[in-house]
């Protein structure tokens, strides 16, 4: 006979998998591949569109999808650039200008917007100062709409007259709500938003004008990456490119978080999936022991044998993987469905990336877990056909393993894209796998020796464990992982919500209060405490610019575009603490009680401000303050919560050091809803101090949160239900040789009872110890995942000590449920169908 | 003197045990020509099976040779021998070996479609109605009896037109009176198609209905009866 030809072969294999599917043997591995990759592109959809759902409404902090912000007008190529790709777009001009009344002036920060402005999110304003806010529209031609503060400041009210530059406008509506507004509420002059069309009749903006331009678009996310592409590398010195993510920092940090929580639920279900096949190919290849040794009696050579199987698998692979993706995409929408009515009513469609990527995680899975099982088929001897007790010669069982892990790292490596995090959490799992596996061991032989004495139904149902205690182990660490994976995203998502709402309590401050001039300090804290169910901290400020790192000039020690260059570009706010501020760390250095009696002046830097900089503890740093210079040596770096609505600084002083120079105050407080009236009489009672409401703000993010959480739930609901599905199907791949020999005692006489208890036991000791490795592994995952992945402080979790317990419950349910019905059949039927 | 289709010259085969080298198979010859019958007869553990496994080249003897249609199998490794087997021999077992999940038809088109017929299943069909089987073919072989199973095994086993059938114990899970219809059907066919066969057998009737018998005694021909 000659080789068969590829093609044959091809025809063959599928001709036999249709044969094996329709008598229902093909069906625990083709439901593992379904499972995962229907699990693992659900997750994959559900992310990939609930991100892009969250970030269309984190857009609304930029009021755009992307913006191209410059100290001069954009170019007219760079703004056809981003029309030829259908982006929309539109146009926003920021200066500081002094509104002048017969009375009083004021420095405005005026805002000049075109009729397509905002893009994302609507404007917000009101008849008259603190009345209820209408969304929607924007000045017209001849119009301005102002804050409250600065009809206050200068005494107007809404109809009367302003003037900016040449321009007379007519104040038309209270200004309360700027989508974009939310990333930078201090430091801020009252805004007066005016049309652009009016900008040119100002005639305030000069070349050498201190202005800031925005031009903003919206569009497919396609369409924006391909803008971004094309005008990032000519961008001019002044221009930078923004979106949702640097947009703002408490968002952007809670998506992140969310993003990454999402990234694990899907290496979870990889996991899952990943236990499932190797389980169900371990089956798949041992039954095919026969077949493999006929068709060597029938001629077949190794090769061919292999390629028959080989293919037969691929073809099944790609079968189960397809419907897997299919099933995975409707799934995700019906959690949308679920969700109907919290999420924006267009949502992203997700694209065919996810749907790819769990495919692949099917066949990368399959192959890495079912070829080393599959290489035996083509060792097993013909000689079998003789000698049913010929098995195939083991293969290097380190081979078998390192295929697996493998094909296991690729999938985490391409789902996380992180090679530390990869190695870490693989490391750590051999690690605890090789430990469990021995100390599994030791205690089967430890049982043993107990039950040498035990009843008939414990010596049953251990026999088979201690039979077989690598394939025990195998087993325990299968349900183990499985259990693992479980218990992980519990953990992390209990944390991650518990983390959001200490970001955003209840009472989180809803308004800031700046300009407080030192004379009244102690009767603004004092109104505030009367006011406020919350205290509010005080702190002083002195804005002052960097101007020297180590006596040479700031400006020549950063690179361009970092975060540096942008802190000695501009004024910081400057203040001084004796304490350390809440929420802040110390991460290297000394407070100032733990420095030396004749240190000098001395000041706190935030830390990645401090990295950016390129200095550290030690170094001098010289200020411009109010035309004075004053040098300081940086004695502490700190780390900073940025997402916690309260005033936060770059750099903090001793207090003695700034002492003579020019100060205001600056502070957040909460106001219970229904404060209009007490409100306006504070703004009158102190006309000097800047009051701005960020409860529009704060509303936004909390909708955000919200909807992060919820998405945590479903996905985490999702991975708990894959797992359950998992578990079933993983045990029903190790059942056979246990419902076989079940019908044997039952042929020789056991009570159908004794098999129940016997099998009970045999499953509670299989998933306590399960639960075990279980316990100790989440424990030690969730310390390296909140350190290296989610920078979130860790803590034991007691609770963990359950998992033993539930693993035995849920490990001996499913044992019981599957052996059920072999159990319940004629002996005689199983031990001939087996 | 007819052509020889089969010849051992010399074969032995020793395996190492805990007590030391075993002898299963001791310097034994013999010499087979074209549709000849040969039933080898012994005590469970005289080395029936494993003479039977050399002979079909199914494992290697540690001295001596094999020559099956020309092909010396000693000289073949085993995806060489493999062709040979796919060329010219067919195989019958005492427990069938089925594939469970095929159904009968479909066990017996697998060697056909091996080796690429485009006719497979006519033929197929056309044997199991050979074989007495016509109204069972889409039956799986759990919903056939022994006997019926043993039959499609047969049926697979000629499927591919050998020139030399290994039976090993074809009757020995079958009663006395199935077993005969089957010794019956496998001479039948052997008549038909000009097939040698050989067969291991504790069933001292279906031995006698060879032209030739060997005893065989811890790895020894004992007796020869022609």
């Amino acid at each position: 006979m000659r080789s068969l030809p590829l093609f044959r072969l091809l025809q063959l294999s599928l001709r036999q998998l249709l044969r094996e599917a329709r008598s229902g043997e093909l069906r625990v591995l083709f439901f593992a591949v379904l499972i995962a990759v229907a699990a693992s592109s659900a997750i994959g959809y559900f992310s990939a569109r609930l991100n892009g759902a969250m970030l269309l409404r984190a857009g609304e902090f930029l009021a755009a999808d992307l913006v191209l912000r410059g100290s001069s007008a954009a170019a007219p190529e760079q703004i056809a650039a981003g029309l030829q790709r259908g982006l929309a777009h539109a146009r926003a001009v920021e200066f500081s200008s002094v509104i002048a009344t017969d009375q009083a002036i004021q420095l405005a920060s005026v805002k000049a917007v075109d009729d397509a402005y905002p893009l994302r999110g609507q404007l917000k304003s009101a008849e008259r100062p603190f009345a209820a806010e209408t969304p929607g529209g924007r000045p017209a031609p001849g119009e301005a709409w102002v804050e409250a503060r600065l009809l206050v400041a200068l005494d107007l009210a809404i109809g009367d007259s302003i003037e900016i530059g040449r321009q007379p406008l007519r104040l038309t509506r209270v200004l309360t709500y700027e989508p974009d507004r939310a990333g930078d509420f201090y430091s801020l002059t009252p805004r007066v938003l005016i049309n652009l069309a009016d900008l040119d009749s100002t005639g305030v903006i000069q070349p050498g004008s201190r202005v800031s331009y925005r031009e903003l678009w919206r569009g497919e996310p396609a369409a924006l990456a391909d803008y971004r592409r094309a005008i990032e590398p000519d961008l001019a010195a002044h221009q930078r490119l923004q979106d949702a993510r640097d947009g703002n920092r408490q968002v952007g940090g809670a998506l992140d978080r969310a993003g990454r929580y999402l990234g694990l639920a899907s290496l979870v279900a990889v996991l899952l999936a990943g236990v499932a096949v190797a389980l169900s190919a371990a089956r798949f290849a041992s039954r095919r022991y026969d077949l493999s040794a006929m068709l060597r009696c029938f001629g077949l050579s190794r090769r061919e044998a292999l390629l028959l199987f080989g293919l037969q698998l691929l073809l099944l692979g790609l079968l189960a993987s397809l419907s897997g993706a299919l099933l995975g995409w409707l799934a995700q929408f019906g959690l949308f469905h679920l969700l109907g009515g919290l999420l924006p009513d267009e949502i992203p469609s997700g694209g065919l990336l996810p749907a790819l990527v769990g495919m692949a995680t099917g066949l990368v899975a399959l192959a890495g877990f079912a070829l080393p099982p599959l290489a035996a088929l083509g060792r097993v001897p013909p000689l079998r056909v003789l000698r049913r007790d010929l098995l195939p010669l083991p293969l290097a069982s380190w081979l078998v393993y390192a295929c697996a892990l493998l094909a296991l790292a690729l999938i985490m490596w391409w789902l996380s894209l992180d090679i530390l995090l990869t190695l870490a959490l693989l490391g750590g799992g051999l690690i605890a796998a090789v430990l469990f596996g021995g100390l599994w061991l030791l205690a089967l032989r430890g049982l043993r020796r107990l039950l040498a004495n035990a009843g008939l139904t414990w010596r049953l149902g251990l026999g088979q464990l201690l039979r077989h205690p690598l394939a025990a182990a195998g087993q325990s660490l299968a349900f183990g992982l499985i259990l693992l994976a479980m218990a992980l995203a519990v953990l992390l998502r209990s944390e991650l919500l518990d983390n959001w709402r200490a970001q955003l309590p209840e009472q989180a401050p809803n308004h800031f209060a700046l300009n407080i001039l030192p004379a009244e300090e102690q009767a603004f804290a004092a109104r505030i405490a009367e006011l406020s169910p919350q205290p509010a901290t005080l702190y002083p400020v002195i804005p002052g610019r960097l101007v020297s790192i180590n006596g040479e000039a700031a400006r020549t020690q950063v690179s361009k575009e970092s975060r540096g260059e942008r802190a000695v570009r501009r004024d910081l706010s400057l203040t001084w603490s004796a304490t350390l501020p809440q929420d802040n760390q110390l991460l290297s250095g000394q407070w100032w009680d733990g420095l030396p009696a004749d240190h000098g002046p001395a000041v706190s830097v935030e830390a990645e401000l401090a990295e950016s900089l390129g200095v550290g503890v030690g170094d001098r740093l010289g200020f411009s303050i109010a035309g004075q210079d004053i040098e300081a040596r940086v004695s502490s770096l700190r780390s900073v919560n940025w997402d916690n609505f309260q005033p936060n600084f770059f750099m903090v002083f001793e207090p003695q050091t700034l002492a003579g120079l020019p100060t205001t105050y600056l502070t957040s407080f909460y106001l219970p809803p229904g404060s209009e009236r007490p409100l306006v009489e504070l703004a009158r009672a102190f006309p000097a101090v800047t009051l701005l409401q960020v409860d529009a703000v704060l509303a936004q993010l909390r909708s955000i949160l919200a909807q992060v959480t919820l998405a945590v739930e479903y996905v985490l609901l999702f991975v708990l239900a894959a797992g359950l599905t998992v578990l079933f199907a993983g045990l029903q791949a190790t059942l056979d040789e246990r419902i076989r020999q079940g019908a044997l005692l039952r042929a020789l006489g056991a009570e159908r009872r004794l098999l129940v208890r016997a099998r009970r036991n045999e499953f509670a000791v299989l998933g306590a110890g399960s639960g075990l490795l279980a316990a100790i592994g989440c424990e030690a995952a969730s310390a390296l995942l909140y350190r290296l992945v989610f920078d979130l402080p860790w803590q034991p979790h007691p609770s963990l000590l359950l998992l033993p317990l539930i693993g035995a419950v849920l490990v001996g349910g499913a044992g019981l449920l599957g052996t059920r019905r072999a159990l319940n059949a004629s002996p005689l039927a199983v031990l001939r169908e087996a | 003197m007819k052509a020889s289709i089969l010849t051992a010259q010399n074969l032995s085969k020793v395996v190492d045990s805990a007590e030391g080298e075993l002898t299963i198979l001791d310097d034994l010859s013999l010499q087979l020509g074209r549709g000849d019958s040969l039933a080898i007869v012994g005590r469970s553990g005289s080395g029936k099976s494993t003479l039977l496994g050399l002979l079909a080249g199914l494992d290697q003897p540690s001295a001596g040779e094999v020559l099956l249609a020309g092909h010396a199998l000693t000289r073949l490794d085993e995806d060489q021998r493999a062709r040979v087997r796919a060329e010219h021999v067919g195989f019958v077992f005492q427990s069938f070996q089925l594939l469970d999940s095929l159904t009968a038809l479909e066990n017996v088109m697998l060697p056909l479609e091996l080796a690429g017929c485009n006719d497979a299943r006519e033929r197929a069909h056309n044997l199991l109605e050979r074989v007495g089987l016509g109204q069972r073919l889409g039956h799986y072989p759990r919903q056939l009896s022994g006997g019926e199973q043993q039959r499609v095994a047969i049926a697979r086993a000629f499927a591919g037109e050998p020139d030399i059938l290994f039976a090993d114990e074809p009757t020995g899970n079958l009663d006395s009176l199935t077993g005969e219809r089957i010794t019956e059907l496998l001479f039948e066919l052997n008549r038909e198609r000009g097939t040698t066969l050989v067969l291991v057998t504790h069933d001292a009737r279906l031995a006698a209905r060879c032209q030739q018998q060997i005893r065989m005694e811890a790895g020894r021909l004992v007796a020869t009866e022609a």
